[in-house]
């Protein structure tokens, strides 16, 4: 089976760290997978209505390469990338005449009826390499940690394009695979709030206090998550805008590959923890991993 | 349009041929160059600048008694565009420190240094900014920067190139300023072809000792004018640029000082008095004067203006009556025709071959001697292959680099050209092309020194438009070094004068009716009005229908 | 091979005996013109004399892009004037100037980050990867892909991809996020050149053996000799081997280095 890799731009930017964690990962475990040699925005910015076409045309070029590499999937890392691309399958799949429409304008580009598969990497896990497989192969396993896994929103809404029907089992089991015992809490889908970060910080800060509020009630040492605008507003953001809700309680944030990396027995040059996060690097320390060499430049 | 079936089986001939004169080149055996005696008789013989047919001696002007080409000739003894007595030169509509004519390389260096010293400059030119020849110029730029290489044999090869008759100032000028004007370049952000450690990729040409040419793909013009331009751009607080905006005379103040020029807006047809108090002129040549009808290469606005208008001030010239042929212009497919095919591809290792498939030049000769030999074998031995439209080519074997080099050089090395053969259903790394010379630049112009002065104080002077520099024959990339080099220095220099402080007197157009006296007493009736700014390319049926006679409006 | 009858001179189109004309159609307007020329060409034999719209007419200035349909086809085609050659019932327009946003920068202070370039062209993630801009080309670059290799962060990628680019324009006329993608590219071209691509050390080296002086006498020398001497010293020269890797071949006399 060949496999395409969808990277997203900010996971090639201002998240590389993120992307080399799971690529890291990838090769630990052996799976090959090969970015896309030619690719472009998956639209995310743009694509948040569908009521017009042009939208979709970018995801659906990033679909096209995949088909034209003869890729059969085509795995992301980030979910807003995820979610984007994911959409725009089903579109391509489901409506005939938009499809169409869609295919009759990119008329440079092969047709396009949904052929390729379009994966988070969680799902990807579970069902390529399988959790018993990942659990033979994890070195250091994260046994003690108590691991809250937040989804946001991208993974599970909306609901054709969910990763599973109700959020927090697959991740969970992600967690438990690599060791860790995973923690439940009532935010786990409660939005980042997003790019509001910039226009209203305010609103923000108040979601996420609420996230870090619900996770640290439900006893959890860490939160992982899956989307790099996520991580900006729920790790990088974090201590100033929990300073504005004046909550003095600080999270470890962490992307979910960085935790699979850790467990892979990988040194911090793969798992690369953000060394301007006290609170992380602190959790990191307390748990016997290094964070020697590695920093993550801020 | 892909060669024609005809054409198709003379190709087999030149692949019969070449398994084995690609194991010579890899050999490092070349057919033997000729002696400098063998030199002066091809081209007495064959090169269009030895015929006496088609020139003639200046009537009039500093240079009277010139030969030169027959269209040279008639710029040179033309008529103003102006009528002096109507223009009131009282109220300049423009007063800077630097007028520049011309937004080529040259004219846009010299602007560069120019607001590097803390001057305004006006840069006024008849196309848009970039419009020129250095655009145009493909396969690279000159300067002993390699190891074994020294400004000491970039001046020898320079001057054994133009046959010992460039002016050696300049040629020292040149090999002295040429890896520092690569320097500047690099630092401006320019692209060169490199060695993965950085070092610059450099390459033979025809007439040189040592690899000296470095290139920016098949694209080095371009790339250096795209960089120029865009930094002029950045500085458009000291620099306005008047495209469509020629000048068409020089404008002296009654000292006899260069004071500025009388500027056209083509668009609006409107003229305007440009003050300055130091004037470039970087206008570039002469290709669309068409010298015997030939193709050129040049750009669509290359017609000497510069020149003519120092002349009427009384600024006369080097090495005019010289004119370069470049040896490989496109000759088929037609739509291409006249077109330069560089010789980095000859400097690539591709041989120049006739019909049969046989070598019978030296691909590196300077290029007076080797558009010599190709015109030979056409006129003389008659092997030249002739295309459907009837016109003459030769071979120039370009699948041959993909041999020497490795498969896909052709592609990475010559961009351009593959493209604009591949638009025409021809693989040049597949299948070679067919050349013959074409009009590619005039040798000679405007007289300066090594920092661009002419004789008139204020007036500078850099580029395609002057004279000396390469004598009778420029070797290749010693334009694009011109260029760069020159209009540093006339930038620097004309900056030097100003900011030494220039008290302008009352400007005087009284020069151009001097110069049209001149005329008369010469019993010069018929000239012509010059600049002509643009060739005009009607067919005689269609201008038999314009009726030169009927009523004009503005009359 | 018998010699040309009849020879076009110059520039000046000629419809050489036996020759077909067809029908082209400037800005609407039919003129018969003969086949195989350029569309420059083509409308010179018509009358037309250019002010705009022709600069090198070799196709790399740019000042010539044009833009057509073909009779019973929806699609819209560009290409070069100076390169294009004529269809039957080819309906066109020149567009010889687009405007277009150009950010001032100064390229000794920028960093050769793409966050520079972003800040400066904040415009580009307007893009949609409609590839508009890519149709547009005339020479083929793939806008789309610089485009979106400046929104990856890898400006080495976007250089050599734009690197075939004209400036023509026609990649912002065709833009729905009304980016310059011409000028981000001139940007991103000359970061690479200056910051990105490695120095040349050599080049270094002789920049400062000029400024000391050292070729002062060499060249004040070879100024005075007479064509005698010259000509005795040129004929000498060493020839440098073609086949020889660069920095590794040293004349015998070394001189004058």
């Amino acid at each position: 089976m060949k496999v395409s890799y969808y990277p997203g731009c900010t996971l090639k930017t201002k998240a590389k760290h993120l992307e080399d964690s799971a690529l890291a990962s990838l090769a630990a475990l052996g799976v090959e997978i090969r970015e896309l040699p030619r690719w472009n925005c998956c639209g995310a910015v743009h694509s948040l209505a569908d009521d017009d076409l042009i939208h979709h045309v970018a995801p659906v070029r990033d679909l096209i390469r995949a088909k034209d590499e003869g890729s059969e999937r085509l795995v992301t890392l980030c979910s807003m990338c995820y979610n984007t691309l994911a959409r725009a399958n089903l579109l391509m799949r489901n409506d005939e005449v938009k499809r169409k429409t869609i295919n009759d304008f990119m008329t440079e580009e092969s047709d396009y009826q949904g052929e390729v598969e379009v994966e988070h990497l969680i799902p990807f896990l579970r069902d390529v390499i399988g959790w018993d497989n990942l659990r033979a192969k994890i070195k250091v396993p994260l046994t003690g940690m108590k691991i809250a896994s937040y989804y946001g929103c991208t993974l599970v809404r909306p609901q054709n394009v969910a990763i599973e029907p109700v959020a927090g089992k697959i991740m969970n089991e992600f967690v438990e695979a690599l060791g860790a015992e995973p923690i439940d809490f009532s935010a786990n889908t409660l939005c980042c709030g997003s790019y509001q970060v910039l226009a209203h910080p305010d609103s923000v800060a108040d979601v996420v206090g609420r996230i870090i509020e619900s996770a640290s009630r439900a006893g959890a040492d860490a939160l992982i998550l899956s989307c790099p605008l996520c991580e900006y507003n729920l790790l990088k953001k974090q201590e100033e805008l929990l300073e504005k809700q004046k909550i003095g309680r600080r999270m470890p944030v962490f992307y979910f590959s960085q935790l699979l990396a850790m467990a892979l027995g990988l040194g911090p040059e793969s798992y690369r923890p953000d060394m301007s996060d006290a609170a992380s690097v602190e959790f990191l320390k307390s748990k016997n991993f290094s964070v020697e060499s590695a920093a993550v430049q801020a | 349009m892909s060669y024609t079936p005809q054409m198709q089986e003379l190709i087999k001939k030149v692949e019969a041929t070449r398994p084995e004169r690609v194991a010579r080149a890899k050999r490092g055996e070349n057919f033997p160059a000729l002696s400098l005696e063998e030199r002066a008789v091809v081209l007495g013989k064959f090169h269009p600048d030895y015929q006496e047919e088609g020139r003639r001696a200046l009537r009039v002007g500093p240079d009277k008694g010139l030969v030169v080409p027959e269209e040279v000739a008639k710029v040179m003894e033309s008529r103003s565009m102006l009528r002096p007595e109507k223009i009131d030169l009282s109220k300049p509509d423009y007063d800077t420190d630097i007028l520049i004519l011309g937004a080529g390389g040259g004219g846009t260096s010299a602007a560069l240094m120019a607001t590097d010293a803390g001057l305004k400059v006006i840069m006024a030119t008849k196309l848009r900014h970039g419009d020129a020849n250095t655009m145009m110029a493909e396969g690279g730029i000159q300067a002993a920067t390699q190891e074994c290489d020294s400004p000491y044999y970039h001046y020898m090869d320079t001057i054994g190139g133009g046959h010992f008759t460039n002016q050696p100032d300049l040629v020292a000028a040149l090999a002295h300023d040429a890896p520092l004007s690569i320097a500047w370049l690099e630092a401006l952000g320019m692209i060169f072809n490199k060695k993965p450690d950085g070092r610059l990729d450099s390459r033979h040409f025809g007439g040189s000792c040592r690899k000296r040419m470095q290139s920016s793909g098949d694209m080095t013009g371009a790339e250096i004018m795209r960089v120029l331009r865009d930094e002029a751009r950045n500085r458009r607080d000291r620099i306005s640029t008047l495209e469509f905006t020629p000048a068409v005379e020089i404008i002296l103040d009654e000292s006899g000082k260069c004071a500025g020029a009388v500027l056209y807006n083509m668009e609006t047809r409107e003229f305007f008095i440009a003050r300055a108090k130091a004037v470039v002129i970087a206008t570039g040549g002469n290709g669309r004067l068409h010298i015997k009808g030939f193709a050129t290469t040049n750009h669509y606005g290359a017609t000497m203006d510069g020149v003519v208008m120092c002349y009427r001030v009384g600024v006369g010239t080097t090495c005019l009556p010289s004119t370069q042929y470049h040896p490989t212009g496109v000759a088929y497919p037609e739509q291409n025709v006249g077109l330069l095919i560089t010789e980095k591809v000859r400097g690539l290792g591709a041989h120049v071959l006739n019909i049969d498939g046989e070598q019978f030049c030296f691909p590196l000769e300077p290029r007076d001697v080797e558009s010599a030999e190709l015109i030979k074998e056409a006129l003389e031995v008659n092997k030249a292959v002739v295309t459907p439209t009837g016109r003459y080519g030769l071979w120039l074997d370009s699948p041959m680099i993909d041999l020497l080099h490795g498969e896909g050089t052709v592609r990475k090395e010559l961009p351009a050209k593959f493209i604009q053969f591949e638009r025409h259903g021809i693989d040049i790394s597949k299948d070679p092309m067919l050349v013959y010379p074409t009009l590619h630049y005039q040798n000679g112009g405007i007289a300066i020194n090594a920092d661009c002065e002419t004789v008139v104080p204020g007036l500078y002077s850099a580029g395609e438009c002057t004279g000396g520099l390469h004598g009778e024959n420029r070797l290749m990339g010693n334009s694009l070094q011109d260029v760069i080099t020159f209009g540093r220095r006339a930038g620097i220099s004309a900056a030097k004068y100003v900011t030494g402080g220039v008290e302008l007197g009352k400007l005087t157009l009284d020069h151009i009716a001097k110069f049209e006296k001149e005329l008369v007493d010469a019993g010069i009736t018929d000239s012509i009005i010059a600049p002509i700014l643009l060739p005009d390319y009607s067919t005689d049926e269609v201008s038999a229908r314009r009726l030169a006679e009927a009523r004009q409006e503005s009359e | 091979m018998s010699a040309p009858k009849q020879v076009a001179t110059g520039d000046r189109a000629i419809l050489p005996e036996g020759a077909k004309t067809i029908p082209i159609y400037v800005m609407g307007k039919r003129y018969e013109v003969p086949e195989t020329l350029t569309i420059m060409k083509a409308m010179e034999f018509a009358g037309f004399k250019f002010l705009r719209g022709a600069g090198c007419r070799g196709g790399i200035c740019g000042a010539c892009p044009t833009v057509y349909r073909k009779e019973g086809d929806y699609k819209l085609y560009f290409g070069l004037a100076c390169q294009t050659v004529v269809e039957p019932n080819m309906y066109l327009a020149q567009i010889p100037f687009y405007p277009a946003n150009r950010a001032v920068y100064d390229i000794e202070q920028i960093e050769p980050l793409a966050d520079a370039v972003h800040a400066l062209y904040p415009e580009i993630f307007r893009c949609v990867a409609c590839n508009n801009c890519s149709k547009a080309c005339p020479m083929k670059v793939e806008v789309l892909d610089y485009i979106s290799a400046i929104k990856q962060g890898d400006l080495a990628r976007a250089a050599k991809l734009s690197f075939d680019c004209i400036q023509c324009g026609m990649c912002a006329s065709r833009c729905m996020g009304e980016l310059p993608q011409y000028h981000i590219a001139q940007l991103v071209r000359r970061l690479y050149g200056k910051y990105i691509q490695p120095g040349a050390e050599h080049l270094q080296k002789r920049v400062a053996q000029i400024e000391s002086g050292k070729y002062d006498g060499m060249l004040a020398e070879l100024q005075k000799m007479s064509h005698a001497e010259l000509e005795k010293i040129y004929k000498e020269r060493e020839r440098e081997p073609d086949m020889v890797p660069l920095g590794t071949w040293m004349p015998k006399d070394v001189s004058h280095l």
